[in-house]
């Protein structure tokens, strides 16, 4: 009889039990499954991180899947809990959370008494401490369990063919009949094979931070510690043991399919229902969105969206996240919504996007897909100056018991892995460290341990460097701790904690759950992404000064479109301080993709970006926009996918979407495919579609080399892909920027200088282009300025004033209180200073950064009466005492040393560019300006000389570096090649002030100097006595 | 007046470890670095590495980006406290006010000395005579107070001249980025537009006092030797005890005689700076685990001269073989006697009497080698036949501590054969098992064994195994 039960596995860790467990949920399912297991349980230690992957596996499978969580007590031995029903689910999970909520982030305390009454529908599986064998102590302990869990409690035995395997045995036997508690067969499984064992035990060696050679008494002596087959199991356990698990696995019917989110039900006014008041907002919306009434077609997709909202029961999620975006509209916190569902009729008329669907009509047909059966996607961005108190909301609103945050899974990457593998094997950390610069990231054509063994050749060579490599591979992805997720909130109508455990971040007063996005799309739960944005603050800023000094009242949603002057400027690349199209790199793109219409920025966005880059997209697009490639398409359905990009897949979702029509992926692979495009360097899930995608493509006519590169394209989308989707929110913000720029320059400096630190540039940087523009900056002083940057009004318009926050070192309140009491006619002297209360090192710091000129004369001078606070003064005298004279030991300031100090104290200076000094000093005699390289011909020979401000190496260059020189006239662009930069591996590498011999290329307006010749001048600014490492590295 | 000599070794520890590495690695770009707040930077570099563009505080990265090949180790202050020590013994054979100045400097007053020598030329060249029996950079200064010769040796601008005014010229030029001020007062001090110290010495003191405060008025009267400066002057060490860190494992005696010389030399300097000779010296050989291997030298004569100390304890180490390799060596003079009575003592063994019983193990080591003492201790091993084990006597008592933590309340066979014999397992029964052992896979000996009880035809209950090879016996039960 005992023959045809099939097997359960009560007690398996997963590798979410952190540095113990060393198989993927998913392994341990599926090994289960093909040795014809009945059920299998995940028991990680106080954790069910792993358990949602572990159900995504099981679903694929005819195996049930036992939900538990196992617990280790001091005295008392390991307790696995295994959930009965859905009662018993949340009993654990409030468990888990109280455990979990004792301790800091990733430990956890229980005693006995917390399992009091509070696990009346769990099964209790009891491994005890058999160390001093069967003690009255022991007895009492069992006969106190049998007390607190009845018949729920079983006695968890595991052979492991350990040298004590008999004693263990007889005392298992022994404690059964003395107490009645019945002995089930269960393996202590912390893999799901054999051949794990190593990376079990280095994992072990990482959690005791010791050289495996030092923790022989912690590693397993075998590798039994596996899933064992129905034969070894009956090999190795009395029949009526086996029975019991069986009959324990029995008891457990729970399927975490059962869980049923609920929404929060307040925000549904009493009497109506969540789909008639969904309707009735939209509507409400959609009469002040579109005052002269909705147009025909507008309101089918409005009523399209409705139904389909409605027939998926997303009603919550629309009404929780109007909620939130009504509080900021309240507060005058500016937002925006992006994501697949935010760009809908519906979120606009909500007001949670601002993207006028008169604007990008095309982009409707994407929204929420029935067909495609994924959850909605909303994140919402704000202003990121003010974002904690739209989190501080939600708490306030839902309470903490039913709002937190979701977790990331932090994994094992490939530094990481090897550190931490090396360290286990006994490599010393220098070695490792030296390896670890053997590797390029970015080389495509080899993997690592390619590299590796190719510039370590002696490494394969040994048995622990074999190893090193092998393990290192087997350990990349796998989890390491829980950390928070940027802003995502999970709220529920009831307790949190009965849904899912909820444990400590590391940030004090945070909370999150213990699963990811990932498994909150796999239960179908609903998050809410609560993002910030630091344009959104500068954006509200610009709108303020706008409403200020211009009396002109615009915001997000009604800004005038398709503004041709605006598109002209962005053609030109003057986009310094534009919303996402400001780097280098879309400088480079806008002069040839010469975007002329809102959706050619949003594919301007996501173009310049490694996916479209390594997948080769981008000049295809450029030669069809130019007219100099025809558009083709191989059938009429990539057609419709791809019309709108002519011709070429630029769109996270127009890869998807093809894969569907050209390679007849269904709805729910097409689903799965986009998990693994997001997850493919983890885990490499993605080679599994290769074959299905280029079977179907060529079953359905297409060529070889289209499937081919069709496939190519989803492997360098994987990680960078963008979705139109964000895109299309993105440019609704680079264009409302752009437009501000264009028409309220001074606010838009002002703005965004007031909101640093944020995009891609310095102040120093922002303020040189203000100037180019031929815009009015004063320099900060004590009389004039603020603390923040101001218009101030000048004979003719307005000019910018800088504020005092550009000062190094200042404490805001100190500078605004001092300001609130400056006389209307100024100060009169520093001791004016003194006697309002501000501190010596505020003074000096205010000297320092030359401010006080007009109360103290030059820089030293006034630093030179700053300092002299520590004298005292005699009141009577105080007020006599003006500008000091200069004692002659007391140099003046150079103009370098002006312009030096302006740098160490703001980082800002408005007087000369120290290079105009030097050319005219005669130093740059042969260097061409930034400015006059506009006059040279296409392969002409130039040489130019500058302060290297950015040096950028992106992964999708191919080795190439593109390093940005910053003369007195404006920016040239220069293009090393590797070759090039390892000749010149000196001054490539650290000079500050750069002269580059080449040939200057031109493409169209673009112009680049390919360097031939690398000569590091930064001598010349050290004899000047300057310092100007501003340089912004992005390797 | 006191006169003061200021030598500073801008890479002291870097080049002491050069000097004990083989000729032909010298020339090869190393550096040392230190952490500071979380990133690393260059702290020392030899010459090779300078030359191709590594600067001191240039971030580990980059140096290491620049120079291909770049040796990199970390930057030990104690480390490099001890060769200042050694160094200080060095110099003192000629400089009697001697004063420490970590982490890279020694101060000499000289006054009476430019008198001995006639002049500092002469002095000057002696003691560059002294300093190059060890292969170190180093920057010489002069200076009317020791903060003077400090700044100077130390911004590498060495003057050696007496002539004051030549030195306050000098010091004039230094900039203030290498007077030693703290970041703030450099800060402040070029925020009034003072760059070099030349310009600072012209404000009238008071001026400096409000603004800067006292510290910075002390400092230059300090600086001006218009302070009396007391010194803590190097008192040498009573007994000889010297530490050497080695670069790498090394794993054999003959290898460790370079840097064994080395101690030796200083041995010698320290015998001969006391006037003394012995008769026993202590070698330590320390590991990276467990006691270090120690070897005693014990001489006929009372000797003094490294040359015989080396020779000796070359003779004595030919018999000894290293249990495993070694990381660092210790030399201790054990029985010092004055010079004169050297030649009194005729007897070839010590007199003191050798009861306790690591005197006795120390004594049949040296005679027998190391090796040759065991005792048997119980460790951690994957391996049954190597848990219970002979050991040699030094590594059996640091293995001794780690191997109590073992619970060994299984059964195992008291005796447990050298080696295990195969058997013909029809000849027994198996009474219990199997215990899987199956571990040990990161080494070169893997093993794979079930392990069983039995019992043979006698009724002898024994512990068999069986592995790929087939079945053995491996030792047997009481």
């Amino acid at each position: 009889m005992v023959g045809s039960v099939k097997p359960v596995a009560l007690h398996c860790l997963s590798n979410y039990s952190f540095l113990r467990g060393a198989s993927h949920p998913h392994e341990l399912i599926e090994q289960a499954y093909q040795l014809g297991y009945q059920a299998i349980a995940i028991t990680d230690e106080c954790s069910l991180a792993g358990i949602v992957r572990a159900y995504v596996a099981a679903r694929e499978y005819p195996i049930q899947l036992l939900v538990g969580s196992e617990f280790r007590l001091d005295d008392v031995g390991t307790l696995i809990v295994l959930v009965r029903n859905k009662q018993g689910y949340a009993q654990l999970c409030e468990l888990i959370t109280l455990a979990r909520s004792r301790c800091k982030k990733g430990s956890y305390l229980l005693q006995l008494d917390d399992f009091k009454q509070r696990l009346s529908d769990c099964e209790i599986l009891w491994r005890p401490l058999t160390s001093l064998g069967l003690t009255p102590a022991l007895l009492a302990l069992a006969q106190r369990l049998r007390g607190l869990f009845g018949q729920r409690l079983w006695l968890a035995y595991g052979r492991h063919y350990q040298a004590d395997d008999a004693e263990q045995y007889s005392l298992y036997q022994s404690l059964q009949q003395n107490t009645g508690i019945k002995v089930a067969a269960a393996c202590q499984v912390t893999y799901h094979q054999a051949s794990r064992q190593p990376l079990a035990d280095v994992l072990v060696a990482i959690h005791e931070q010791q050289p495996l050679d030092c923790c022989l008494a912690q590693i397993k002596s075998n590798q039994d510690y596996g899933l064992r087959t129905a034969a070894e199991l009956q090999q190795c356990y009395p029949a009526e043991w086996l029975a019991t698990a069986a009959e324990v696995a029995k008891q457990c019917h729970f399927c975490l399919s059962e869980l049923q989110y609920q929404y929060p039900a307040e925000l549904v006014p009493a009497g109506m229902n969540a789909t008639e008041y969904l309707r009735q907002l939209t509507y409400a919306g959609a009469a002040q969105r579109f005052p002269q009434g909705l147009k025909a077609d507008v309101k089918a997709k409005l009523e399209k969206e409705l139904q389909l909202i409605a027939q998926l029961k997303y009603e919550y999620f629309f009404l929780t996240i109007h909620d939130i975006v009504q509080f900021a509209q309240q507060q005058d916190i500016l937002y925006q919504g992006r994501g697949s569902a935010a760009n809908s009729v519906v979120c606009y008329c909500l007001q949670i996007t601002a993207v006028n669907p008169d604007q990008i009509d095309v982009l409707f047909e994407r929204f929420i897909s029935a067909e495609r059966d994924e959850p909605p996607d909303i994140d919402v961005d704000f202003e990121h100056q003010r974002r904690e108190e739209v989190i501080q909301y939600i708490y306030r609103k839902y309470g903490r018991h039913r709002a937190a945050l979701a977790a990331t899974v932090i994994r094992y990457r490939l530094r990481s892995a090897l550190r931490d593998v090396g360290k286990a094997l006994g490599y010393p950390e220098q070695e490792l460290r030296h390896y670890l610069q053997q590797i390029d990231k970015r080389d495509t054509e080899c993997d690592w341990q390619q590299q590796l063994s190719a510039k370590v050749p002696g490494l394969l060579e040994t048995q622990r460097g074999r190893w090193l490599l092998t393990l290192t591979e087997a350990i990349k992805g796998f989890p390491r701790h829980l950390s928070q997720h940027v802003g995502g909130f999970v709220i529920a109508a009831t307790n949190l904690n009965q849904l899912v455990p909820v444990e400590n971040a590391s940030m004090p007063e945070r909370t999150v759950i213990q699963w990811d996005k990932d498994d909150i799309e796999a239960l179908r739960l609903i998050k809410v992404d609560i993002l910030a944005l630091g344009m959104l603050s500068a954006l509200q800023k610009m709108f303020k000064l706008v409403r200020e000094h211009y009396h002109q009242d615009y915001h997000l949603a009604n800004i005038p479109p398709a503004d041709q002057q605006v598109f002209k400027m962005l053609q030109q690349a003057d986009s310094v301080g534009v919303f996402q199209i400001e780097s280098r790199a879309q400088m480079n793109m806008l002069p040839r993709l010469k975007p002329h219409c809102f959706y050619d920025l949003v594919v301007q966005i996501a173009i310049v970006r490694p996916g479209p880059i390594q997948g080769d997209m981008v000049h295809p697009y450029l030669r069809r926009r130019a007219g100099q490639e025809a558009v083709t398409y191989p059938s009429a359905a990539v057609k419709q996918v791809l019309a709108r990009t002519l011709g070429v897949p630029i769109f996270q979702e127009q890869v998807i979407k093809l894969a569907m029509v050209a390679a007849g992926f269904s709805g729910g692979e097409a689903d799965q495919l986009r998990r693994a495009m997001a997850n493919w360097k983890s885990n490499g899930e993605l080679q599994q579609f290769e074959h299905k995608l280029i079977r179907g493509m060529l079953a359905r006519g297409y060529s070889d080399e289209f499937a081919q590169r069709i496939f190519a394209q989803i492997c360098g989308f994987g990680e960078y892909g963008f979705p139109e989707s964000h895109s299309a929110s993105f440019a609704n913000l680079a264009y409302a920027s752009a437009w501000l720029k264009y028409h309220y320059p001074l606010t838009f400096y002002c703005a965004l200088l007031n909101s640093l630190p944020m995009g891609f540039y310095s102040a120093d940087q922002l303020i040189q282009d203000a100037r180019r523009h031929q815009l009015v900056v004063l320099p900060a002083n004590i009389q004039q300025s603020h603390w923040h940057h101001q218009l101030v009004p000048l004979q003719q318009g307005y000019g910018l004033q800088l504020g005092l926050r550009l000062v190094k070192g200042l404490a805001a309140d100190e500078i605004k209180q001092l300001i609130e009491q400056r006389p209307r006619s100024g100060f009169r002297n520093l001791q004016q200073l003194r006697d309002l209360g501000l501190s010596a090192t505020t003074l000096q710091r205010l000297a320092a950064a030359d401010v006080l000129g007009s109360l103290a004369g030059n820089r030293y001078q006034s630093q030179w009466q700053s300092l002299a606070h520590q004298a005292e003064q005699l009141p009577l005298f105080a007020h006599q005492q003006t500008a000091e004279a200069t004692p002659d030991y007391l140099p003046k300031p150079s103009e370098f040393a002006d312009i030096a100090g302006d740098y160490q104290t703001t980082g800002v200076s408005l007087r000369r560019h120290p290079l105009a000094l030097l050319r005219e000093q005669g130093w740059l005699r042969h260097s061409k300006s930034a400015q006059s390289l506009q006059l040279c011909r296409h392969k002409q020979l130039v040489t130019v000389t500058g302060l290297v401000t950015c040096r950028q190496r992106p992964g999708s260059a191919g080795g190439v570096t593109f390093i940005t020189l910053e003369d007195e006239t404006g920016m040239a662009n220069v293009v090393i090649w590797a070759r090039v930069a390892k000749a010149y591996r000196k001054a490539f590498l650290t000079s500050q002030l750069l002269t580059v011999k080449g040939i200057l290329e031109r493409e169209g307006e673009v112009i680049h100097i390919i360097a031939g010749e690398l000569i590091d001048s930064s001598e010349q600014l050290a004899r000047l006595g300057m310092q100007a490492n501003r340089s912004r590295d992005f390797h | 007046m006191n006169k003061w000599v200021y030598v500073h070794f801008p890479h002291l520890l870097l080049d002491y470890q050069l000097a004990l590495q083989p000729p032909e690695l010298t020339d090869a770009p190393q550096i040392l670095v230190t952490s500071q707040q979380g990133q690393r930077l260059v702290h020392q570099a030899t010459a090779a590495a300078l030359q191709q563009g590594v600067r001191l505080q240039m971030a580990e990265v980059l140096a290491s980006t620049l120079v291909t090949h770049l040796q990199i180790r970390d930057y030990h202050q104690q480390q490099e406290q001890r060769v200042l020590q050694q160094l200080a013994q060095l110099v003192y054979q000629d400089v009697a006010q001697l004063v420490l100045v970590p982490p890279q400097g020694l101060l000499c007053e000289v006054a009476s000395l430019v008198r001995l020598h006639g002049g500092y030329p002469n002095l000057i060249s002696y003691l560059q005579q002294r300093l190059q029996q060890w292969p170190l950079r180093y920057q010489l200064s002069c200076g009317y107070s020791p903060l003077s010769a400090r700044l100077l040796a130390q911004a590498q601008q060495g003057v050696i001249n007496e002539n004051p005014a030549v030195i306050q010229q000098a010091l004039a030029e230094l900039p203030i980025t290498a007077c030693g001020f703290t970041p703030s007062q450099q800060q402040r001090l070029q925020e009034v537009g003072m760059q070099r110290l030349g310009q600072l010495m012209q404000v009238p003191r008071a001026e400096l006092g409000r603004r800067f405060g006292k510290a910075l008025v002390l400092y230059m009267a300090e600086l001006q030797g218009e302070l009396p400066s007391p010194q803590h002057y190097y008192q040498p060490p009573l007994s000889f005890q010297q530490y050497l860190d080695l670069l790498t494992e090394i794993p054999s005696w003959p290898q460790l005689l370079f840097p064994l010389k080395r101690l030796l030399q200083q041995a010698e300097a320290f015998l001969q700076g006391h006037q003394q000779s012995t008769r026993m010296l202590l070698i330590k050989a320390h590991h990276r685990h467990g006691q270090p291997t120690q070897v005693r030298v014990a001489f006929a004569h009372p000797v003094w001269q490294q040359q015989d100390l080396l020779q000796l304890s070359q003779l004595h180490l030919e018999r000894q073989q290293l249990v495993q390799p070694v990381l660092g060596l210790t030399v201790v003079i054990q029985q010092t006697e004055p010079r004169v009575a050297s030649n009194q003592a005729l007897l070839t063994e010590t007199k003191q009497s050798e009861t306790n019983i690591d005197s006795l193990v120390s004594l049949l080591q040296a005679r027998l080698g190391t090796d040759k003492v065991h005792r048997i201790t119980l460790h951690q091993h994957w391996l049954p036949e190597q848990r219970g084990q002979l050991q040699a006597w030094q590594r059996a008592q640091a293995v001794q501590a780690a191997g109590q933590h073992s619970s060994l309340r299984v059964k195992r066979p008291l005796w447990l054969l050298p080696e295990p014999q195969p058997i013909q397992v029809q000849d027994w029964d198996l009474h219990w098992g199997p215990e899987h052992l199956a571990t040990g896979w990161w080494l070169s000996e893997p093993v794979q064994r079930d392990y069983f009880i039995g019992v043979d035809k006698n009724q002898r209950q024994a512990w068999l195994f069986k592995d790929q090879q087939g079945w053995y016996l491996h030792g047997w039960f009481s």
